[in-house]
C-alpha cells in the first residue's frame, strides 16, 4: 500500500515531463531566453499542484467514508459501503499524516521531472555537440532552444562545452518545484481543516449588504471597462507601449463579454432594463471609439455571433447537427458578391453586357440586395433539407458537411462563374442613405467601424427574432422534434414543415451574415469557406452554451477574438486554442453560459443529447449507476 | 399551425409518403442522368480499355487506403457512437512517424540490401509507424474522450475537433512547415507492366496490405475472445459490463486496433504520394469518414466496401462523366448523398443503427 502513493508520484512526474518535452519541442524555452528555466519550473510546479491539491481532496473525503469510484479501477459493484470500509481505514490513516505524504509525493514527482529533462536535454546537448544533426527531426530543437533550457550560451552546446553542474540545477530545479507545490498544498489543507465548513452560504456571515455589493460590482464592470477603452483611446494614452491594440482588443472582448454576466446579475424587471438599455448604448459606442483593426476583428465577432444564432435554430433547436453550415454563409456572400461587383465574374458581365446593361457599376445596393441573399440562402437551405430530411444524426452531419464542400468546389472550379480561386474583387460597402464609407467618413466612424455597427444591429435583430422564435410555437415543434421525431409527429407536428422550416431559418440568418462578410472582406476568395467555418460556427455555439443567445455571443468572443488577441504569439496561437477547446469541453462541458433547458440535459446522466434514444439513455444511466471511475474525477476536476 | 392534431398529424404521415415518393423519384432522376451522361460523354471519349483498367486500379489502391482509415472511424463509432474526427491525424502521424523511421533506415543504408533486408526494414517501419499512431490514439482516448462519455453527443464532437487541429498544428510547430519526403528504395519503386496497364508496385503492395490488415481485423473481431468482448460491447454497453467485460479495456483495444490501422495507411500512403505533411491527414480522414457512412457507420464490412467503392468512383467518375478531375470530391460527396437519399442509413446499415444514429 505504501508503493501506491509513490507510483502516483511518479506518474505525476511523467505527465509532467511529457507536457515539458511538448513545450521544449515546440521551442518555447527559446522564446522565453535565459529565465526559461525557472519558467518551465514555475509551469509543472503549477502543475503538480493542481495534481497534488486534486488527490489529496480526493483523499480528504475518503477519510469521511466515501470512497471515490476514481481509485478504484474495478467495475462498479464492488463499490459500496461494504466494499470501501476496509480500504477507506487504510486511506483514512494515510490521510492522518497526509502532511508528509503530500511533501514527499511531491519532491518524488518534481525529481522524477526533473531527471528526466535533464536526460532530455543533455543527451540532444551532447548529440548536437557531437555533430548529429537533430533539427531536421525536431525543427525546434536547435541550440538556442536548448542552451535557453540549460542556461549556458549557444555557442557552448555547439562545442560539447556544458559543465555537469547545469544538469544537476535543472535536477535541482524540478525537484524543488515538486517540493514548493506540496508544501502549498499541505499547508493550505491544515489550514482548510481549521475551516472545516464549505464556504457556500456567503450571505450567512456577510450580510444582504455584502451580496449586493458583489452584484453591483458585476454589474459595474462591463460599464468601468466600457470607460477605460474609452480613455485608452484618447490622443497620448498608452499602456505597454505597442501593444495598445491588442490591450484594447482584449478589453473590449472582456467588456462585452461581462455585460452578458452584468445581464443575468441584474434583477428582472426594470433593473435589468436599464441595464440592457446603458449596456446597449455603450456597445453601440464602441464602433466610434475603437480603431480600424480592433472594429475589424469586433465586426467579425458579431457577423460569427449571426452565424452561431442562425445555426443555434438547426442545431440548439431542431436538434439537427448541420457541419456544411459554411454553405449558405458562402451562398449569401457569393450572391452579394455578384450583385455588388458583377465584372469580376466572366460569365455575368459577359450576360449583362448581352441584355445592354453596363456591368461596371453595382446591380444592387446592400440593402436591396439582402433580401435576394437572404431569399437565396433559405432555398439553399430547403434545397438541402429536401434530401437530408429522413436522415438522423451523424448521418446529416455528414451529408451536410459534402453538401458544404460541394458549394465550396463549385465556387473554386466554376471559374467562369465565380472567377475561381481568383475571386470576387471590388464588393462594395454598404451605405446609407447615400452615405457609404468610401465617400463619407462619419466622424469618427472608421470603415470598419461601421461593419461593425451592421453586424452589432443585425445581430441584434437576429437574436430577437432566434428568441422570439424560441418561444413561439415552431420553437416548441422544434424541441420536441429535437426529443422524439416519432413522438413529435404523433403529436402532431408536422415534421417535413418543421425541418425544412428550421433549415431555411438557419440559412436565411446566414446568408445574411455572408453578406455583411463579403462586404466586408471586399475581396471573397472561395479558401473563405473552407469547412473551418462550419467547424468554427459550431464550436462557438457549443463553446459558449448551446441554445442560449447570450452564450453564442461570448463563444463568439472566445473563438473569433481570443486568436486575435494571441496574435502576439502567432506561432502558439492555433494549438493554444485547441487545447482550450478540449480543456473546456472536460470541464465544463455545457458551455460557459448554457440555457436553462441545456444545463439539465447535461447534468442529468440520462439524457445524452439530440436524437438518443432508449438504448443509450439506459446505457448512460448504467454507466452512472456502475461509477466508471471517469465520474467521480470529473467532479474533482470541476471543483478544481 | 391552427388544424387539429389529428388532422395535423395525417398531414404529416401523408407528407412524409410523398416525400419519400418525391426523392426516390430525384434519385432515380439523378441516376438516369448519370447513366445518360456515361454512355454519351464518357463512352464515346473513346478511352481504351486499359485506361479504364489502370484507373480502377488507381481507385482500389486509394480505396484501400480508405478502407484502412474507415474502419477505425466505424470500429469507434460502433462502440461509442462518437465521431473521432482526429482519426485522420492519427493517421498522418504514422506516416510522420514513418518518414523518419525510413530516414533512420536509409542513413544505415538498409535500403540498398538484399532484399529481405529491404522488406524487413520496410515492415519494422510500418509498425513503429503503427506504434506511434497507436500511442497516440490510445492518448487521445484517455485525455479528450474518456471524461466525456456521459457528455451530450456533440461535446465529445467538439473535444475531437480541437483534439485534431492541436495534433496537426503541434506536428507543424515540432517538425516544420516544409512537406517531408518519402524517398522509395529501389526495389519498390518500379512497376509492373501488363500490356498497356501499369501497376505501380506500392500500389500493388498497398492493396495487398490493406486486404491483409482487414482480413487480420475480421479474424480478430470475428474469432477471438477479445472480438467477442468488442462485439458485445458494441451491441449493449451495460449488458456487456454484467457480463464480466471490462468496458473500458475494450474500448482502449479498440482505438488502438483503429489507429493501428491507421497507422499502416499513413504509412503506406506516405510511400505512395511520397510526401507527407502536418495536414496531410485531413481529406484521407474526411474521406474515409465518408467511406464509412457510405457503408453505415458501425457496420465493418460496410466501411470496407464503401471505401472501396468510393476510391473506384473517385478514380473512374469524372473521366466517365467526361468532367474535370477537380471535380472528384464533388462525385464523392454526391455519390453518398444519392446513396444515403436512397438508404438514409448507409449501404450495410441496419435499421436498427437508424435508431442508434
Amino acid at each position: 500500500m505504501p508503493l501506491e502513493p509513490a507510483t502516483r508520484a511518479v506518474r505525476t512526474g511523467l505527465v509532467a515531463f511529457a507536457f515539458l518535452a511538448y513545450l521544449i519541442l515546440i521551442g518555447v524555452p527559446g522564446k522565453i531566453g535565459s529565465s526559461a528555466l525557472p519558467v518551465l519550473a514555475l509551469i509543472s510546479a503549477l502543475f503538480f499542484w493542481l495534481t497534488l491539491r486534486r488527490e489529496s481532496a480526493v483523499l480528504s473525503t475518503t477519510a469521511t467514508g466515501e470512497l471515490p469510484a476514481a481509485l478504484q479501477n474495478k467495475p462498479g459493484w464492488e463499490i459500496g459501503p461494504k466494499g470501501a470500509s476496509g480500504l477507506s481505514r487504510v486511506q483514512g490513516f494515510l490521510t492522518s499524516i497526509t502532511g508528509i505524504t503530500v511533501v514527499l509525493k511531491g519532491l518524488l514527482a518534481g525529481c522524477t521531472t526533473g531527471l528526466l529533462i535533464a536526460v532530455l536535454s543533455g543527451a540532444s546537448a551532447t548529440a548536437i555537440g557531437n555533430g548529429v544533426s537533430i533539427q531536421p527531426v525536431f525543427d525546434k530543437i536547435v541550440p538556442v532552444n536548448l542552451a535557453a533550457l540549460i542556461g549556458v550560451s549557444p555557442g557552448q552546446i555547439a562545442q560539447a562545452e556544458v559543465p555537469f553542474a547545469r544538469f544537476v540545477l535543472q535536477f535541482l530545479f524540478f525537484g524543488g518545484a515538486g517540493l514548493l507545490a506540496a508544501l502549498v498544498v499541505a499547508g493550505a489543507k491544515s489550514s482548510q481543516l481549521q475551516a472545516a465548513q464549505p464556504a457556500r452560504p456567503i450571505a450567512r456571515f456577510t450580510g444582504p449588504t455584502t451580496v449586493n455589493v458583489v452584484r453591483y460590482t458585476g454589474i459595474a464592470l462591463p460599464f468601468l471597462l466600457l470607460a477605460y477603452i474609452a480613455w485608452l483611446g484618447l490622443p497620448g494614452v498608452s499602456v505597454f507601449g505597442s501593444n495598445e491594440g491588442t490591450v484594447r482588443l482584449f478589453i473590449t472582448l472582456i467588456a462585452t463579454g461581462s455585460g452578458q454576466f452584468a445581464l443575468r446579475l441584474s434583477k428582472p424587471g426594470r433593473e435589468r432594463t436599464a441595464v440592457s438599455v446603458l449596456l446597449g448604448l455603450g456597445v453601440l459606442a464602441m464602433p466610434f471609439i475603437l480603431d480600424q483593426f480592433q472594429n475589424s476583428v469586433m465586426g467579425l465577432v458579431f457577423i460569427f455571433v449571426m452565424m452561431g444564432l442562425g445555426l443555434n435554430i438547426v442545431v440548439g433547436y431542431a436538434g439537427l447537427l448541420d457541419l456544411g453550415y459554411v454553405a449558405f454563409f458562402a451562398i449569401g456572400a457569393y450572391t452579394y458578391a455578384f450583385l455588388s461587383a458583377p465584372f469580376s465574374s466572366p460569365y455575368i458581365s459577359s450576360l449583362l453586357i448581352h441584355l445592354g446593361v453596363s456591368p461596371e457599376s453595382p446591380l444592387l445596393g446592400y440593402w436591396m440586395a439582402l433580401p435576394v441573399a437572404m431569399l437565396t440562402a433559405a432555398i439553399g437551405g430547403i434545397l438541402l433539407g429536401i434530401p437530408v430530411l429522413r436522415m438522423r444524426g451523424d448521418y446529416l452531419a455528414i451529408v451536410t458537411l459534402g453538401f458544404g464542400e460541394i458549394i465550396r468546389l463549385f465556387m473554386l472550379n466554376l471559374g467562369e462563374l465565380t472567377n475561381g480561386p481568383r475571386g470576387i474583387l471590388e464588393i462594395s460597402q454598404p451605405a446609407l442613405f447615400g452615405l457609404s464609407p468610401s465617400n463619407v467618413t462619419f466622424g469618427m466612424l472608421s470603415s470598419q467601424g461601421w461593419i461593425f455597427l451592421l453586424a452589432l444591429t443585425s445581430s441584434a435583430l437576429v437574436a430577437f427574432v432566434a428568441i422570439r422564435l424560441n418561444d413561439s410555437r415552431l420553437g416548441r415543434a422544434w424541441f420536441a422534434m429535437q426529443e422524439d421525431e416519432d413522438v413529435a409527429e404523433a403529436t402532431g407536428v408536422h415534421l417535413v414543415r418543421t425541418k425544412l422550416l428550421a433549415f431555411a431559418i438557419g440559412a436565411t440568418f446566414a446568408g445574411m451574415a455572408g453578406q455583411l462578410y463579403a462586404a466586408r472582406q471586399i475581396n471573397i476568395f472561395p479558401e473563405n469557406f473552407s469547412l473551418f467555418v462550419s467547424i468554427d460556427a459550431l464550436a462557438l455555439i457549443i463553446v459558449g452554451g448551446i441554445g442560449s443567445p447570450a452564450g453564442i455571443v461570448l463563444g463568439a468572443l472566445a473563438l473569433k477574438g481570443l486568436p486575435e488577441v494571441l496574435r502576439g504569439v502567432d506561432e502558439y496561437r492555433i494549438v493554444t486554442f485547441a487545447a482550450l477547446l478540449v480543456i473546456m469541453m472536460i470541464v465544463r462541458p455545457a458551455g460557459i453560459l448554457p440555457s436553462a433547458r441545456r444545463r439539465i440535459q447535461v447534468s442529468d446522466p440520462n439524457e445524452l443529447g439530440p436524437d438518443s434514444d432508449g438504448v443509450l439513455d439506459e446505457e448512460a444511466a448504467q454507466l452512472q449507476a456502475a461509477g466508471v471511475a471517469e465520474s467521480a474525477a470529473n467532479g474533482q476536476e470541476e471543483a478544481v | 399551425m391552427t388544424s387539429s392534431p389529428a388532422t395535423a398529424q395525417a398531414a404529416g404521415t401523408d407528407g412524409r409518403t410523398a416525400l419519400k415518393q418525391f426523392t426516390r423519384a430525384l434519385g432515380a432522376a439523378i441516376l438516369l442522368l448519370v447513366i445518360w451522361r456515361v454512355t454519351t460523354v464518357g463512352l464515346s471519349e473513346g478511352y481504351p480499355a486499359s485506361f479504364w483498367i489502370s484507373q480502377a486500379l488507381n481507385g482500389l489502391v486509394l480505396g484501400g487506403v480508405y478502407a484502412l482509415v474507415a474502419l477505425g472511424y466505424t470500429l469507434v463509432y460502433g462502440i461509442l457512437f462518437m465521431i473521432n474526427f482526429a482519426h485522420g491525424e492519427v493517421m498522418m502521424i504514422g506516416g510522420i512517424t514513418g518518414y523518419f523511421a525510413l530516414q533512420f533506415a536509409q542513413a544505415r543504408g538498409w535500403m540498398e540490401g538484399p532484399w529481405p533486408v529491404v522488406v524487413v526494414a520496410l515492415l519494422l517501419i510500418m509498425f513503429i509507424g503503427m506504434a506511434a499512431s497507436v500511442l497516440i490514439g490510445v492518448t487521445l482516448e484517455r485525455l479528450a474522450y474518456r471524461p466525456l462519455r456521459q457528455a451530450p453527443r456533440l461535446v465529445p464532437l467538439i473535444s475531437a475537433i480541437g483534439a485534431s487541429l492541436f495534433l496537426q498544428y503541434s506536428v507543424l510547430l515540432i517538425f516544420g512547415v516544409s512537406p517531408h519526403s518519402y524517398r522509395k528504395p529501389a526495389l519498390i519503386s518500379g512497376g509492373l507492366r501488363l500490356g498497356d496497364v501499369f501497376i505501380p508496385y506500392t500500389g500493388a503492395i498497398i492493396f495487398v496490405t490493406s486486404i491483409f490488415l482487414m482480413l487480420a481485423l475480421y479474424f480478430i473481431i470475428q474469432r477471438t475472445k477479445l472480438g467477442r468482448a468488442m462485439r458485445a460491447v458494441a451491441e449493449d454497453r451495460s449488458t456487456a459490463s454484467l457480463m464480466g467485460v471490462d468496458v473500458n479495456a475494450v474500448i482502449v483495444v479498440t482505438f488502438m486496433l483503429g489507429s493501428a490501422l491507421a497507422g499502416a495507411a499513413g504509412v503506406m500512403l506516405g510511400f505512395h504520394n511520397t510526401v507527407v505533411k502536418f495536414n496531410s491527414g485531413f481529406i484521407p480522414g474526411l474521406k474515409a469518414f465518408t467511406a464509412a457512412v457510405l457503408g453505415g457507420i458501425g457496420n465493418i464490412p460496410g466501411a470496407m466496401f464503401g471505401a472501396l467503392l468510393l476510391g473506384l468512383i473517385e478514380a473512374i467518375g469524372p473521366s466517365a462523366l467526361g468532367i474535370p478531375t477537380e471535380y472528384k470530391d464533388v462525385i464523392a460527396f454526391s455519390l453518398l448523398v444519392l446513396i444515403l437519399i436512397f438508404r438514409p442509413t448507409g449501404l450495410f446499415g441496419e435499421v436498427l443503427s437508424e435508431k442508434k444514429a
